[in-house]
């Protein structure tokens, strides 16, 4: 019946989400995951096919990916609680040691290296960012780090640790790695800023030993 | 309006760690309010605060995102925070080492508000 519904109109979310759940149901995770990504072609920011993603990639233990679908369906309903729960729950198994250098390579993660030039060097902005979009702002990130240092040092705040920059509907925080290199991570608001902070850190120590290995 | 702008900031001063507070325009980088910025000068900050704000519009802009509400600048000396008020207005504050910011910039986000 679903796919009798798809065939009259294919463009319709809901029912490529309900088609997702019962693929997802029989086991097919891999039919589930297509049914998902077309609701999300359909209508983008589904809720129903962001929360079967996430439930995709929590199934195949990449937390990562499961956070993050749950972190973009959050931030479009942002007082559901069951989302609250399920990312509480994703945290909460994720390991405290990740593979920093896997999810650093993945520009859907929202982890951004820069050289001192403005080029890009690792990583991209999120999975929604195309790569013109990611080298724009690591154009840009050089310069914001060069003046949050210049600020500091004549406001007398020292070194700089960190950068927050909040709106509305992004997160990023900026880390110098070494003098030649910014780190930016990137999220929704949905993201607490510790937590982002904390991220963005562990992240810049990781990509120092990468550039330590590169030079 | 500035007697009151500057009740708003010395509610901010009392919050233990916080160097000074001012209300700032970044459209021009003028300061046009102040609370206990002895050892800093106003003007340099709102001067530096405007430049700070105007990079981190310029990376927003790259990935087509919402203009900054909120920067904070964390040094090992310090920590500067600055909360958009009412366009061009910013609230800002500079604080200590072991200042409570957490603190800070939920009291912040509670003026921005106020600053009409």
């Amino acid at each position: 019946m679903v796919l009798e519904g798809l065939a009259a109109d294919p463009t319709l979310a809901a029912g490529h989400d309900l088609l997702g759940r019962i693929r997802a149901d029989e086991g097919d995770d891999a039919s589930a995951m297509v049914s998902w990504r077309a609701a999300l072609g359909c209508e983008p920011g589904h809720l129903g096919a962001l929360k079967g993603l996430a439930f995709l990639a929590f199934r195949a233990r990449d937390y990562a990916t499961a956070e993050r679908h749950l972190e973009s369906a959050s931030h479009r309903a942002p007082h559901d609680a069951s989302l609250l729960t399920a990312l509480d729950r994703v945290r909460a198994v994720r390991p405290s040691v990740h593979d920093e250098a896997r999810e650093f390579d993945d520009p859907a993660n929202g982890l951004l290296l820069a050289d001192a030039d403005g080029m890009r060097l690792r990583g991209g902005l999120g999975q929604d960012a195309p790569g013109a979009a990611s080298d724009a702002a690591a154009a840009e990130a050089g310069g914001l780090l060069r003046e949050a240092t210049r600020n500091a040092r004549l406001l007398g705040l020292g070194t700089v640790k960190h950068l927050v920059i909040e709106s509305t509907d992004a997160r990023f925080v900026v880390c110098p790695v070494r003098p030649d290199a910014a780190l930016m991570a990137y999220r929704t608001p949905s993201t607490p800023t510790g937590r982002l902070v904390a991220m963005a850190q562990r992240a810049a120590g990781a990509a120092e030993k990468w550039l330590e290995e590169m030079s | 309006m500035l007697q009151r702008w500057e009740q708003l900031l010395s509610d901010v001063v009392a919050i233990p760690g916080v160097r000074g507070a001012s209300l700032i325009s970044t459209e021009d980088g003028l300061v046009v309010a102040e609370a206990a910025m002895d050892e800093l000068d106003g003007n340099d900050v709102a001067a530096l605060v405007s430049a700070l704000v105007s990079r981190a519009t310029r990376v927003t802009r790259a990935i087509h995102a919402a203009p900054p509400r909120l920067v904070q600048l964390a040094g090992d000396g310090g920590t500067l925070l600055g909360m958009l008020a009412d366009e061009p207005l910013w609230l800002v504050a500079i604080a200590e080492p072991g200042a409570e910011i957490g603190r800070l910039r939920v009291l912040l986000g509670d003026l921005a508000g106020a600053v009409t």
